[in-house]
């Protein structure tokens, strides 16, 4: 039989996910471990979890990124040189993450090490010193890695953009300015810790070739700890203000305007989440959606062009993002407006729409290939207070989205007045 | 340990399966032996220009993204200077798909003017995007033409100037395809829940009825042995000054890339580097520094680039640099040290093993070297290095004469 290679081979559609469980247990003292034990590779990861992000800086801006970093830069018993020596000893590598909600302290490594890296994970959470030195060291390296990103349109259309969006003293809107991270000072940064590190109950996930005596190993080390109770005193949100509709810096020199388009939106246990997740697919959340066909594919104005829905733990946004030839820039602002517009009063095809909750079903089940993706979707709803049907009956959320719902949630939250627009460039 | 089965079509195309049924994925990984160092120095950045060709239609199939995606699949591609590979990931169950898109672009592309004409567009934005429009983006545009005079390394996979590839033709594009894109210059990994049997039968029906064209016998020009120190200075709008230093080393599966590859390691992987704990932490004359190797299989490079301080000039800082770089030359390293790196080596391998998609692609780049078991050995080679050996690389590769240095002036503007 002649092979016919117009015929596309025929396919499932993906219904269900199968899921390593999680198996939670809580130590003598009240400390969470968790587990998502996948036994392939003989590595783990461990983190640390602290609600501890800028969230809980009580408006001191850049004290939780330099809480962190301080935390390998020397301890009562190790100076930062022999904190760095020591991980690298036994080939784990070491994260300190300051995030807008949570700071957790990362370590990759192989399992068979997680004995040796323990007491120096302990050793960081609770005896760090802050010296002085080192502080400088890293204030002097931020500032200067911070002056090469405000020469990145991108960096700065993100920064103007945040700082629109939320407003500049809002704790998810605040970036690290220049000017901030020169005033900070070691008072400010070791006051973070004390506040919200110290002491404090967090969480611990363990992800990879881990079994019981990983967990035995956790209780060993961090069993005796003692905590207060949970951080309580937040900082009072500033005054919501309206948003400039566009902001423009212009860059004489620039080759590319960097766009930024977006608006406040909701967190992943809104109602209309999953309906506006699929909007925002077939928008500019995968790489057939219609911006990307309309401004890469069709115009070559840009490399890329993309949207997204990003949910922190109190607030989410929507936001539209691309380098583009500066001369196409206005050009590509009124095709992204046409698309948003075409959502609001065309329906979404039914082919069109299959394909996109294919792509978002099996992109989710790829995305569930390792222990380390596997732990960060249970952080869902083990530290944002998910449903735990939220990973089970996401690809049957998605599914249930109909053409009807999606032109619908495209005029309740695309509506062209309530996107802000930020250029980086010129236009 | 990365398990695998192998076989080869009668059109010369190699085959690798490596079963994975704790996955409910599959992973399809096809790498086409040609890299930008296979290009015409007159036509630079065809290599590249090409994979994102690749995505716009083949023969019997107009768009190769939607039948895909409408399976739940997802795919990309990259190109190298040696190599170009694309890969797809999909559930396991639809794994037909992607043999039925990946046979039919291996058969023929579809050769439209218009689809050549929008990537030309789309890649020329890559260019300004990557390298034009980012501090710093254009060093590497300066860096390996320095370093590499004769073999062609010496221009970037994106190309030497934009302008070769503004002016491809439809008629380079179909001599490319013909020339590199064929079965028995390819190799196929297929990898996750599938088993070796369904694999042949898919390979039976897809790919064995695409011809064979005629073997590509590589014959690229040898960079000569550098004996002279080589400079040269540029600047640009950037905040600070940045100092690059590249030094020949070997290939991928020479004999001594490990060795070199620890030395690097030694000299700036970690902040518990020589490099980092001498000259970001001690004497603060780097923002930022590090090194590290580009892995080519030709002979490569093992490069270090920082960012100076503001205040030091790119002169103190070189000679600086130079300082620590002959602590390697001239003493041995101690035992610890070494245990130290090779500690950090087992552990990337070891992670480097965690995605279902990388076991594919490491599997398929040994491979394309020539024995896919080389993708089984690279431990014990690890762990063979001594004290001695890193000393005679060190002797070997850091030689002032064997190296290619580049100043990155930060021009002062009144902003």
């Amino acid at each position: 039989m002649l092979l016919d290679r117009t015929q596309s081979p025929s396919f499932q559609a993906i219904h269900e996910v199968r899921l390593p469980a999680v198996q939670s247990t809580t130590l003598a003292n009240g400390l969470p471990v968790h587990l998502v034990s996948v036994h392939q590779q003989p590595v783990m990861r461990i983190e640390c979890i602290f609600d501890a992000g800028t969230w809980y800086e009580n408006g001191q801006a850049g004290a939780a990124f330099f809480a962190m970093k301080m935390l390998a830069e020397g301890t009562a018993g190790h100076s930062s040189a022999q904190i760095s020596e020591y991980f690298d000893r036994y080939g784990a590598f070491l994260e300190l993450n300051a995030g807008p909600d949570r700071c957790s302290v990362v370590v990759y490594c192989l399992t068979r090490h997680l004995a040796d890296v323990l007491p120096m994970v302990k050793e960081m959470l609770t005896e760090p010193v802050f010296p002085e030195k080192e502080f400088e060291d890293l204030r002097n390296i931020t500032l200067q890695n911070l002056r090469v990103n405000l020469e990145k349109n991108a960096y700065v259309a993100g920064v103007l953009f945040r700082e629109n969006l939320f407003g500049k003293a809002h704790p998810y809107g605040r970036t690290q300015r220049p000017e901030v991270v020169e005033q900070i000072t070691r008072t400010d940064i070791a006051g973070h810790f004390d506040r919200t590190i110290r002491n404090r109950p967090f969480q611990v996930l363990l992800a990879g070739h881990v079994t019981e005596a990983e967990v035995a190993l956790v209780d060993h080390y961090f069993g005796s700890m003692t905590f207060a109770g949970a951080v309580t005193d937040t900082e009072a949100l500033p005054e919501r203000t309206t948003s400039q509709p566009v902001i423009l810096a212009e860059k004489a020199e620039s080759l590319q305007s960097s766009i930024r388009m977006g608006r406040r939106l909701f967190t992943r246990d809104h109602p209309d989440f999953f309906p506006m997740l699929v909007t925002n697919e077939l928008l500019g959340g995968y790489f057939g959606s219609r911006l990307m066909k309309n401004i890469r594919e069709e115009k070559g104005f840009t490399y890329g062009i993309s949207s997204n829905l990003i949910s922190f733990r109190h607030e989410g946004y929507f936001l539209i993002g691309t380098d583009v030839k500066k001369e196409f820039t206005q050009q590509t602002l009124d095709e992204t407006r046409k698309e948003i517009r075409r959502l609001q009063t065309e329906l979404v095809p039914a082919d069109e729409l299959e394909t996109v909750k294919n792509f978002m079903a099996g992109e989710f089940v790829g995305s569930l290939n390792t222990p380390f993706e596997i732990a960060d979707r249970y952080k869902l709803i083990l530290l944002d207070g998910l449903p735990t049907d939220f990973l089970t009956n996401y690809v049957a959320n998605i599914r249930s989205v109909s053409a009807e719902t999606i032109a619908q949630m495209a005029t309740r939250y695309l509506t062209e007045t309530d996107l802000i627009e930020v250029v980086v460039g010129g236009k | 340990m990365i398990h695998y089965e192998q076989f080869t079509l009668d059109n010369g195309l190699r085959v690798y399966v490596h079963e994975d049924a704790s996955t409910p994925i599959a992973a399809v990984n096809i790498l086409y032996n040609v890299g930008s160092r296979d290009e015409d120095p007159q036509r630079t950045g065809f290599a590249h220009l090409f994979e994102h060709l690749m995505f716009g239609g083949s023969k019997h199939i107009p768009s190769y993204d939607e039948p895909l995606q409408r399976v739940g699949g997802e795919n990309n591609a990259f190109t190298s200077p040696d190599i170009t590979n694309y890969y797809i990931t999909l559930p396991a169950a639809n794994i037909e798909t992607a043999f039925w898109l990946e046979s039919d672009r291996m058969l023929s592309l579809s050769f439209d003017p218009q689809v050549l004409e929008v990537q030309q567009k789309v890649v020329i934005e890559e260019f300004n995007q990557r390298y034009l429009n980012q501090p710093y983006g254009d060093a590497w545009l300066k860096l390996r033409p320095l370093a590499y005079q004769q073999h062609p390394y010496r221009w970037a996979t994106i190309g030497k100037d934009i302008s070769h590839i503004a002016e491809a033709t439809l008629d380079d594009v179909k001599s490319f395809f013909f020339r590199y894109y064929l079965p028995n210059n390819a190799i196929l990994v297929v990898a996750g829940n599938v088993t070796v049997e369904q694999v042949k039968q898919l390979c039976a029906k897809w790919f064995a009825p695409i011809p064979a064209g005629k073997p590509y016998l590589r014959s690229l020009p040898k960079e000569p042995v550098q004996t002279e120190a080589r400079r040269l200075e540029t600047s640009a709008a950037v905040p600070l000054n940045a100092l690059y230093k590249a030094y020949h080393m070997p290939g991928r599966y020479e004999p001594g890339f490990q060795a070199a590859d620890l030395l690097s390691d030694m000299l700036g992987r970690s902040k518990s580097s020589r490099l980092y704990q001498t000259l970001v932490r001690d004497t603060p004359l780097f923002n930022n520094l590090s090194a590290y190797i580009t892995a080519s299989l030709d002979p490569g490079l093992l490069v270090i680039q920082g960012t100076l301080n503001e205040g030091v000039t790119l002169e103190e800082a070189n000679a600086a640099v130079e300082a620590v770089v002959n602590e390697l030359i001239d003493q041995p390293v101690p035992d610890d040290e070494l245990a130290k790196v090779k500690n950090q080596a087992e552990s990337t391998l070891a992670f480097s093993e965690v995605e279902l998609l990388n076991r594919a692609m490491n599997l398929a780049f040994a491979a394309n070297a020539g024995d896919a078991e080389l993708v089984n050995t690279e431990a014990e080679k690890i762990q063979a290095v001594t004290p001695d050996t890193i000393q005679a690389m060190a002797r070997q590769v850091l030689r002032p004469e064997n190296c290619s240095t580049l100043f990155y002036r930060a021009e002062t503007t009144t902003a």
